[in-house]
């Protein structure tokens, strides 16, 4: 049992956000691409890399100590500074240790972002491509998986996906509404790389990678970067933009294994949430949108769930019923998500959850009256959870 | 088969799994059981995943079990795979109550379920390697 610090509550406050190109970005590293966002970001908040003291940063998991390289290519030392390794619930989490180190004196003005080369990686070698990813498989384990075949994380995510359809009778036509309400969303996006529409007839006809995953239960290949500005509430009445405040944060690991007892189904979820909502003090209810992560449609629904957005085992009928649209119940992934904006790991849904509490977007993409949202970070090896609760001023 | 014929990945064993690609190349399935509270866990550590408890010991498993997921490959990963793509990837359930990835063979891709009956058989890949795969009982 844990009581997290409701002290930390609105003390602290995203005060730029900015992303770099997204989709296919040849002949920029994961480095150069983080770099255009940490700037679009500091530009969004009026301030430049002088005024930075911290830097919480991921790229890509095989550069080590990845905070350096960016420091030493910013120009900036940083009397706090990490890279962290949680995959993509990292992105969501550095906000969270941002505030903590603020908190702690460590720092006062902290950057956080995370960047990949994903798209131009797969597309270097055939080896990189059969495999459909950028890492190399020594990042992975040597056994107990690929003699047996099993690659990627599409395999992981669906044994959850297959597991939640035996319990609970979720079908994948009601995947299909997930990628269905993100792509639409994506069509009010000029910066999304999917700029066509996708019916429920297209999402059926989509080719079986793994199933029970389709092509379009994937999110995308992209190059791209995202990152924002974190500071104390205090100093952000001087700067430009109308701040975003941390309401509460919390996170959940379920490290004993993706195969073990139910995490499948029921995810780390649950422990961030309960924990990001005691720090905020509210309930799923007065979540006015959320933006999830979204590797593959299974982690929405479950996650949906595990927020307390339906019950458990209703979030087949809960992504069915128009509940992600903007005008119904939870609009989800307003920008089109990593499903047909762009995968930046959880990035961008930060970037996106502090665009819409700036209140920037026309009536096409603007959740109306939106006070407060949550943002979601789902990753290391499908285990890792990490959420973030945002509110206005 | 030599291993150099032999074109799918070739497990890298880590010291402390050892026993169990001992086990499996003498057609045994062994995972670790807890002498201090009964628990059986696999994949291997140095300490009981249900306890702590350093006292430890490889013990050989019935070999029966159920299907507790599955997935079906239909994309080709691996060109070790290629012309056999669907096929089934499965988390076992022992009846110890361990849990292990592996294929679920002899069987029509689109005929496995949840839950349902399995035991191991043992595949001689290589000289060198024996893999543990599921059939239906
Ligand atoms: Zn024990």
């Amino acid at each position: 049992m844990i009581e997290p610090s409701t002290h930390l509550r609105d003390k602290y406050a995203l005060v730029g956000a900015g992303h770099s190109r997204l989709g296919k970005v040849p002949g920029v590293s994961a480095q150069g691409l983080l770099e255009e966002a940490m700037l679009n970001a500091l530009v969004d908040a009026g301030l430049t890399t002088q005024e930075v003291d911290g830097l919480i940063c991921r790229g890509p998991d095989e550069i080590y100590t990845f905070h350096q390289v960016m420091g030493e290519r910013l120009g900036i030392d940083a009397s706090f500074s990490t890279t962290l390794t949680n995959g993509g619930a990292s992105q969501v989490m550095g906000v969270a240790l941002a505030a903590m180190a603020i908190d702690a004196g460590m720092a006062s003005c902290v950057l956080v972002g995370y960047g990949r080369d994903n798209w131009s990686r797969v597309h270097a070698n055939k080896e990189n491509h059969m495999r459909g990813s950028g890492r190399p498989q020594q990042m992975y384990g040597m056994e107990f998986g690929p003699e047996f075949g099993y690659y990627g994380a599409i395999a992981a995510h669906g044994f959850g996906a297959q597991r939640h359809m035996h319990d609970y009778g979720t079908t994948r036509e009601q995947f299909g509404e997930i990628s269905l309400a993100f792509r639409k969303y994506a069509l009010n996006n000029p910066d999304a790389v999917m700029k066509k529409p996708l019916t429920m007839e297209d999402y059926l006809a989509g080719r079986m990678i793994v199933e029970p995953f389709g092509l379009f239960d994937c999110s995308l290949q992209t190059d791209g970067a995202g990152a924002v500005v974190v500071t104390s509430t205090e100093r952000a009445k001087d700067l430009r933009q109308k701040p975003v405040l941390v309401k509460g944060f919390g996170t959940g690991n379920n490290i004993s294994g993706w195969f073990n007892d139910d995490n499948m189904t029921h995810t780390g979820a649950i422990q961030a949430g309960k924990t990001a909502y005691a720090m905020a003090g509210v309930s799923p209810s007065d979540i006015d949108y959320a933006q999830i992560y979204d590797c593959f449609t299974y982690m929405v629904l479950v996650q949906l769930e595990d927020y307390g957005f339906c019950q458990k085992g209703e979030g087949g009928a809960f992504v069915a019923s128009g509940a992600l649209d903007l005008n119904g119940v939870m609009p989800t992934n307003t920008s089109g998500g990593q499903l047909s904006e762009a995968h930046v790991e959880g990035m961008l849904q930060v970037v996106e959850g502090v665009r819409q509490l700036q209140g920037i977007y026309g009536p096409e993409r603007q959740v109306p009256n939106a006070e407060i949202g949550l943002v979601s970070g789902h990753g290391g090896n499908t285990v890792c959870e990490s959420t973030l609760i945002l509110g206005t001023a | 088969m030599m291993s150099d014929d032999y074109a799918k990945a070739i497990p890298v064993p880590g010291p402390e799994s050892v026993p169990f690609w001992e086990g499996a190349k003498n057609h045994r399935l062994m995972i670790q059981n807890c002498n201090t509270c009964g628990h059986h866990w696999f994949p291997p550590s140095t300490v009981c995943t249900g306890c702590g408890s350093r006292d430890i010991e490889w013990v050989a498993s019935s070999g029966k079990g159920k299907v507790f997921s599955f997935v079906v490959f239909h994309r080709l990963y691996h060109k070790g795979w290629e012309g056999e793509v669907p096929y089934v990837v499965g988390i076992i359930e022992l009846e110890e109550g361990a849990r292990m990835l592996s294929n679920v063979i002899d069987i029509p891709v689109g005929d496995v379920i949840c839950d349902m009956s399995v035991e191991v058989v043992f595949e001689d890949a290589t000289d060198e390697l024996t893999l543990p795969k599921f059939k239906p009982v």
